[in-house]
């Protein structure tokens, strides 16, 4: 089977390999007018920048944009709601929603920035990326901002810095791991996973999906094929509280703070993966670059299981987001998103504290919300019952190993908030666990949408 | 905490008793695996409704009409894991609502999995007043996986 490239926006299939990106969160004023501009988005004759595309180049773009379509967004622009999952319909902003992704408490959408705090106005998230170009940036946006004219309301304009050696605010190397989509354009860089290959149909709508061969779709027809949904999210991040608490949690737990951190997260925040190295953050010899995402956390060799969570604990994060083959509730490949975020703000100053936002806002992809985003937040970034029963020796099973939410991403009450640090056996004692209590969130929700990533095919029947 | 899931589908009224244990001969036998595949479901029985029966208990010769019940008691959010829930018994599912007067429009589950899980909530006693009023009982707060890794082995 061969994709249409041309039809598919570009950020659902490949990584731009950018620096710099800028949300627009744009409103609707007038139906025909919004149509229009769309329109022009599609049609190279407009003198517009063109919406990017999944179609391979001999040349680089200087510049990428992209657009996602809430579902309030859809229904000012004239399109019927009645065709499309209940997930997006539902949207971010929704009550229900907010408390099954843990958006609650400071993370409420009604204490979101503006332009995103009021779902019914949100309707259109158009992301525009350009590497080491920041004047390309502002001319770009100056073009589209004119364009918007009297039918887009600009409500706000969110940016984003990529940090040097892609890592995020906490110190983590970032955008290591991505699902691998049946069809995809290669990475450039691959980096093996030992995860399958994700079918077509987990991140485009009208192929075949992991579920039996079943097709995720929406109607009308022409809005269905190449298209997809993505949740947008707007994190940000308390560095400073994080960096504090990680001294004082790894004092408790007599570790050193760098070992807490690659035990919270699943990784070292040098990229190197725990499960490969346990003890260290630079393995002599070094960890050969493509060998970063090669592992699981359940394996034949007794060398590099982790089944039990002794290397890697079961509730760090990146293993609660993305559990691979270890045994969880809903499969451990079968819930995947494909990330693509950026930090914004400046980078934190352990020598100078600040209190200026940071954090990472960006978009996260799948055919299904509710199967991935919703699923992957409230099940297992905000629970720990996901995890299956594994008998091992002396009584350890990863059910006892996990307890809490996430450290990094969860909701985490001090009240009721824990993370569980599990002590492998050694010669004269049994395999044990450690409880790290009393912690805040470190991230706060500041803005999110549903959207619909529509296709080329469906950009024109939509503006047309 | 379970919760209950009292799932009753009413059969098509050409469905005999011949032809519904028949059909049901190649279906029970996988549900135990299913559930198991799941994870999340303690306990799990099927019964059959005879409407034509004073009492609701099949007679041996009778030609119905019938409904299916299917009672669980389950871990979590069923709509979270729905997904999940049709990879495992979708099939399962798609043989039962191929008898059921009123869900063979949603057959395959797995291409119309809105649609089933409003099925589903429809016909679950369980969340259908007055049933949804009634207490549901629970000898302990455990979830299925907890008590596996928990039980003498």
């Amino acid at each position: 089977m061969r994709l249409d490239y041309a039809d598919v926006q570009g950020t659902i299939l490949q990584g731009y390999r950018v620096d710099h990106a800028r949300h627009f969160v744009l409103s609707v004023v007038d139906g025909a007018g919004a149509r229009s501009f769309l329109r022009s988005l599609v049609d190279p004759a407009s003198g517009l920048p063109q919406i990017t595309t999944a179609a391979r180049w001999t040349v680089k773009p200087r510049s990428f944009m992209n657009v996602g379509i809430t579902a309030t967004g859809l229904a000012a622009l004239g399109q019927p709601l009645d065709g499309f999952p209940a997930a997006f319909r539902r949207g971010a902003t929704d009550p229900a929603t907010a408390r099954l992704v843990g958006d609650i408490g400071d993370s409420a959408p009604s204490r979101w920035l503006d332009g995103f705090a009021d779902g019914m106005r949100a309707h259109l998230i158009l992301s525009l990326w350009v590497h080491r170009d920041i004047e390309l940036l502002e001319q770009v946006s100056a073009v589209l901002r004119q364009a918007f004219g009297e039918s887009l309301q600009e409500l706000a304009a969110q940016d984003a810095t990529a940090l040097p050696d892609n890592k995020v605010h906490f110190g983590y190397s970032d955008n290591i791991s991505q699902p691998t989509v049946q069809g995809a354009p290669p990475p450039k860089r691959p980096l093996p996973d030992r995860q399958p290959v994700a079918p077509t149909g987990e991140f485009l709508l009208g192929y075949p999906n992991q579920n039996r061969g079943a097709v995720y779709s929406v109607t009308p027809t022409p809005l269905s094929t190449n298209s997809s949904f993505a949740a947008f999210r707007l994190l940000e991040q308390d560095v400073a509280g994080f960096e504090a608490w990680l001294a004082s949690a790894a004092e408790q737990a007599g570790i050193d703070p760098e070992l807490l951190a690659a035990k919270i997260c699943g990784r070292w925040r040098t990229g190197v993966p725990l499960v490969l190295s346990p003890d260290t953050a630079t393995p002599d010899p070094p960890l050969a670059p493509e060998r970063i995402n090669d592992y699981d956390y359940v394996s034949g060799d007794p060398a590099l299981d982790d089944t039990f969570g002794y290397r890697c604990p079961i509730g760090a994060h990146m293993r609660r987001t993305n559990p691979r083959g270890a045994q969880v509730i809903a499969g451990g490949s079968l819930h995947r998103l494909i990330r693509r975020a950026m930090p914004y703000g400046p980078p934190y100053d352990p020598g100078q504290p600040d209190d200026v936002p940071r954090g990472l806002v960006g978009w996260f992809i799948s055919a299904d919300i509710a199967n991935a985003f919703e699923l992957i937040m409230s099940q297992w970034v905000n629970d720990s019952a996901f995890v299956r029963s594994v008998r091992g020796p002396d009584g350890a099973n990863p059910v006892k190993n996990i307890s809490g939410q996430d450290v990094l991403l969860g909701v985490n009450d001090p009240a009721a908030s824990s993370f569980t640090l599990t002590i492998p056996p050694t010669a004269t004692a049994p395999w044990s666990n450690r409880r790290l209590t009393g912690f805040g969130p470190f991230v706060t929700t500041r803005g999110g949408a549903y959207c619909y990533l529509p296709s080329m095919t469906a950009l024109r029947f939509i503006s047309g | 905490m379970a919760n209950p899931l009292t799932l009753v589908i009413p059969l098509r009224e050409d469905i005999d008793l011949s032809q519904l244990q028949a059909g049901l001969a190649e279906l029970l036998p996988n549900i135990g695996a299913a559930m198991e595949a799941v994870g999340t479901v303690h306990y799990s029985r099927v019964a059959l409704l005879d409407h034509s029966s004073p009492n609701l208990q099949p007679k041996p010769d009778s030609s119905g009409p019938f409904s299916f019940a299917v009672i669980t008691s389950y871990d979590g959010d069923f709509d979270v894991y729905i997904q999940d829930f049709v990879t495992h018994l979708g099939s399962i599912y798609d043989a039962l609502l191929g008898f059921s007067a009123d869900g063979a429009a949603i057959v395959p589950v797995a291409d119309h999995v809105e649609q089933f899980t409003a099925y589903l909530e429809a016909n679950d006693l369980s969340k259908q007043p007055p049933a949804n009023g009634f207490p549901f009982y629970s000898a302990y707060p455990y979830t299925v996986q907890q008590v596996l890794a928990n039980a003498p082995s």
